[in-house]
């Protein structure tokens, strides 16, 4: 076989993965394509595009849509907002804390009992900061883990996940038990930070665990 | 602080400028309406400046990272299904999932954009509108065998297009 004559064959290809060709010359580009190891590997490498052709819409081959101006800055000030309400993830918290403060005096009292009838415990040790790692791109999900003398109050602060997503809250002890902490529902575009409580004594706690949709987290404490 | 991560404005303002683009393009194609797409755009950066010490260059490039960190915002919009692209007559209809159809979609169009105008011409008049060689051919006032050879020549380069937008198939 040529050179010459190959690449006429092989000029054909294109047509071919296409599945573009008359039946003669696609019978005759078989033909070659039996002996031509370059000609098959060839073929293979232009297959793979022309099985995502269907894909696209050839109406949207003009111009790209570009973004406003105004975006560019929108998304900076955005930023800088953040940056300025300071470490951003503690931005819930700080909210969460304010609504407990203007909360409907029935829910102060009630917490205010709790408080004033606690005593021992956990009451007095230090909150935990607990950051879960290996998550997939774009989510985050971090908690603080307050002590409390009827169990452990959990913060948790959850994005990147689809918007409605059940989550359920658990802590676990030295000896793998769960405990739960109750559910709550992520949604997009809110502040998204939940409160939930456990029973179990945040001294006995080995982990502190969330189940997003199907998927499991657990982070040690 | 890893390397690479957006850590301050100015990363940010860096990696805008050079993925903001593309990023709205596929956002635009997966949701199929500008105002969302800004909103997802602004969100993606929001997202990855906040979560910004977990890009780790080692394992992909920002841009990956932002394209990823999109997919998981259009989802969370939930209209990914909404802007379904259209599959052509007698085409294939991948088991995969809409979004991911819709960024397959997105990188052969954005592939398109890229190649000569000869070779897009023959791929949308002899492939998407399934016309005859032999009447684009006249139409072109070319041979035949040179409207097939543009078509090989065609598909090539978007092959090569779609290496350097990441498809990596």
């Amino acid at each position: 076989m040529t050179a010459e004559r190959c690449r006429e064959w092989r000029e054909l290809l294109g047509a071919h993965a296409l599945d573009r060709l008359p039946a003669d010359e696609r019978a005759g580009l078989e033909a070659h394509l039996e002996g031509c190891a370059e000609c098959r590997a060839e073929l293979d490498s232009l297959a793979g595009v022309a099985r995502l052709m269907p894909l696209a819409d050839p109406e949207r081959f003009g111009a790209a849509p570009q973004p406003p101006a105004a975006l560019g800055d929108r998304v900076l000030a955005a930023v800088e907002s953040e940056r300025r309400t300071g470490a951003r993830r503690l931005r819930g918290r700080r909210r969460w804390r304010l609504g407990l403060a203007l909360a409907g005096a029935a829910a102060a009292a009630a917490v205010l009992a709790i408080f004033v009838l606690g005593g021992g415990g956990g009451e007095g040790a230090p909150e935990r900061e607990v950051a879960f790692h290996s998550l997939p791109p774009g989510m985050e999900i971090d908690t603080t883990l307050v002590p409390h003398s009827f169990g452990t109050e959990i913060h948790v602060y959850v994005s990147g996940v689809r918007s409605g997503t059940l989550c359920r809250v658990f802590l676990r002890d030295d000896a793998g038990r769960r405990a739960s902490a109750g559910s709550f529902r992520y949604r997009w575009g809110e502040d998204s930070e939940a409160v939930l409580t456990s029973a179990l004594d945040l001294s006995n706690a080995a982990a502190v665990g969330i189940r997003v949709g199907k998927r499991t987290f657990e982070a040690g404490v | 602080m890893a390397p690479g991560a957006l850590s301050d404005e100015r990363d940010v303002r860096e990696a805008y400028a050079a993925h903001a683009g593309e990023l709205f393009g596929f956002a635009v194609r997966s949701l199929g309406d500008a105002g969302l797409a800004e909103e997802a755009v602004q969100e993606t950066f929001l997202r990855a400046w906040r979560a910004g010490d977990r890009f780790d260059p080692e394992i992909g490039s920002l841009r990956t990272w932002l394209f990823a960190i999109l997919r998981n915002v259009v989802i969370d919009l939930g209209r990914a299904r909404a802007a379904r692209p259209r599959v052509a007559e007698g085409g294939v209809e991948p088991a995969v999932e809409p979004i991911d159809e819709a960024l397959l979609g997105w990188q052969i169009e954005e592939a398109m954009r890229r190649i000569g105008d000869q070779h897009r011409q023959v791929l949308v008049e002899t492939y998407y509108k399934a016309r005859p060689y032999a009447e684009v051919a006249a139409e072109l006032g070319v041979p035949e065998g040179t409207v097939k050879s543009r078509v090989h020549y065609g598909l090539r380069a978007l092959r090569v297009a779609l290496e350097e937008i990441g498809y990596d198939g």
